[in-house]
């Protein structure tokens, strides 16, 4: 009965004051779609970049003068560190294969034919099963005698190291982000509540008169809070589901770019998790946005 | 004038289902069940603030001084029996206000003893304010209605606060309306009422939850004066019950009229304190106009 009344208390403030009532909501709306969209973009940026630094790999080259023993002693060297787990894959290119990729890869194959002899050296492709494992594999290899003497090894360092900077980077950037959205949104709900309530000062200081606890007060602003944080959260939510389906989507199986590729569907976050986190966070802001606020009107 | 009618009428003796009939304590007649009720009544709380024998109200020293080394009251002494029917008297800014919002813990005595129904109220916990000022009624100059609610669920609310079921409050709401004479105008909203009928809601508001003590600050200051005079009889009706009323005025005419125990305050002090009129000595109390 008590929560009914409550509620039917909440109702009552939430028409009795509808412009507030609806800037709130609309406050709410603005706040969780700023997160809901920042979320899966957070992810996204996160996860391509993820993709990104696993695709460094390291090339370790071999002299033409070296003997077939040597380079199979490479290859062991190399096959022990994959059996160590720190190598995740790695393949032997022969010169030949070195020339064929060459000449794929040029648009005019036909200068490859002036060479008196074929040029590229050998090489063993590595890719570490994590980047960070990089540096460990450079430092068993580089000294091996088989390595030819003038390519020796070649391994992005600047790169493997910006990407992994910057995806840690990213990572707290997205928390930092999320953190202060989420400060903003208390603050700027407690801040239209606050002006509710400053509207009824006078009504709290009756009730207060007549001997109202202050939970008594209290619960209903709170559902006031929760009932405007839900409705802002469940627009929010449709208005990006609309974008989902009508934007991203559209543009995520028309193109078919790199970018698509590199983050896929499955490494962003699952539309009906984001819903769940997004709801619950408008209706978390709602009544900690009015608890928060009310505390300065039930003193004395 | 529509309104002042409406409340020569009702203060006068027109026939109603509820009457607040003068007898003697010991004797409460059936048709006081409203003001008095039945023992059988739950509270939903164990919290309730009960009054115990001896004096209602007791000012013991109290000084009270606001920021600025303005002083609210200046060593006030006094003590309020139970059942009293008194007038605090004086000026604006001797001091009646603020000993009214210490008797219910608006403020805080900056020294001395502020006594309530026994309880220390230097020594009550915040939480239990509340409780205080369910067992005491207030009413004041401003009415302090809700606006956005009728005169009914107004009364309704103090009911809602303690606890009580929808069915108790249905039932008692009209009954205690009736009392005050707003038969049949619980649905009006406050700004649609006359000042007196809202000074009445906002007795039935206080007088609902049965209260030992009621308290009223310039019941009457927006009123004129026989719509105030109807407020006043009301008042003196609910004193006849038992209730302690406390009035804070400076309406001279109603007190003369009265005849009751006065405690005149001048700058936060007690100057006089004595049966009769609003100010038997000009000179205590330094009113001019």
């Amino acid at each position: 009965m008590r929560l009914g009344m409550f509620f039917r208390e909440a109702l009552r403030s939430i028409r009795a004051n509808a412009a507030i009532s609806v800037a709130a909501t609309v406050t709410a709306l603005i706040a969780v779609f700023i997160l809901g969209a920042f979320i899966p973009s957070f992810m996204y940026v996160r996860s391509a970049v993820s993709a990104q630094t696993s695709k460094v790999d390291v090339d370790v080259y071999i002299s033409d003068t070296a003997s077939v023993k040597q380079v199979n002693a490479l290859r062991d060297k190399i096959g022990t560190l994959k059996t160590d787990g720190q190598v995740a894959e790695f393949t032997y290119v022969s010169k030949d294969d070195a020339l064929r990729l060459m000449r794929e890869r040029l648009r005019d194959p036909s200068v490859l034919d002036q060479l008196p002899s074929n040029p590229l050296p050998a090489k063993f492709n590595i890719q570490p099963s994590d980047p960070a494992n990089a540096n460990a594999i450079v430092a068993a290899v580089k000294d091996d005698a088989a390595l030819d003497p003038t390519e020796g090894i070649v391994y992005p360092q600047t790169t493997a190291d910006r990407l992994l900077t910057a995806a840690k980077f990213v990572q707290w950037a997205g928390f930092a982000l999320i953190g202060i959205l989420l400060v903003a949104a208390v603050l700027l709900i407690g801040n239209t509540i606050r002006l509710s309530i400053f509207a009824r000062r006078r009504e709290v200081e009756v009730m207060r008169l007549v001997g109202a606890t202050n939970w008594f007060i209290r619960w209903p602003f709170m559902i006031e809070g929760v009932i405007c944080g839900l409705v802002g959260a469940v627009v929010a939510v449709a208005m990006l589901w609309g974008i989902k389906v009508g934007v991203v989507d559209a543009w995520a199986s028309g193109a078919d770019t790199a970018l698509t590729k590199t983050g896929s569907a499955g490494e962003a976050i699952a539309f009906p998790l984001l819903t769940v986190v997004l709801v619950g966070a408008g209706a978390l802001l709602g009544a900690v946005g009015s608890g928060i606020t009310l505390r300065r009107f039930l003193r004395i | 004038m529509a309104r002042i009618d409406d409340d020569i009428h009702d203060a006068g003796s027109s026939p109603r289902a509820f009457t607040l009939v003068e007898v003697p304590l010991e004797t409460v007649p059936a048709d006081l069940a409203v003001v008095t009720p039945p023992s059988s009544e739950k509270r939903r709380r164990g919290d309730v603030f009960r009054p115990g024998p001896g004096p209602m109200v007791q000012f013991q020293g109290v000084i009270k001084r606001y920021d600025g080394d303005v002083r609210g009251l200046d060593g006030v002494s006094v003590s309020i029996a139970t059942g009293e029917f008194v007038f605090l008297v004086g000026q604006s800014g001797s001091g009646k206000s603020t000993f009214i919002r210490l008797c219910i813990r608006e403020l805080r005595a900056t020294s001395g003893h502020v006594i309530i129904g026994g309880r220390d109220l230097g020594e009550l916990k915040r939480s239990k304010v509340p409780y205080l000022r369910r067992a005491i009624g207030c009413v004041f100059q401003d009415f302090r209605l809700l606006p956005d609610r009728t005169a009914s669920e107004n009364v309704a609310y103090a009911l809602q606060v303690t606890g009580h079921s929808r069915q108790e409050v249905n039932r008692r709401v009209p009954e205690i309306l009736a009392l005050v004479g707003l038969d049949g105008k619980g649905d009006r909203l406050p700004r649609e009422l006359s000042g007196g009928e809202q000074q009445r809601v906002s007795i039935a508001r206080a007088l609902v939850n049965q209260p030992r003590l009621l308290i009223a600050d310039e019941p009457t200051g927006n009123l004129d004066p026989d719509t105030s005079q109807g407020i006043m009889d009301l008042l003196t009706r609910i004193n006849r019950t038992g209730t302690t009323v406390l009035v804070a005025t400076h309406d001279r005419d109603t007190v003369d009229r009265m005849q009751q125990r006065v405690i005149a305050l001048h700058k936060g002090r007690i100057v006089r304190d004595a049966e009769g009129g609003y100010n038997e000595d000009p000179g205590d109390t330094g009113e001019i106009a």
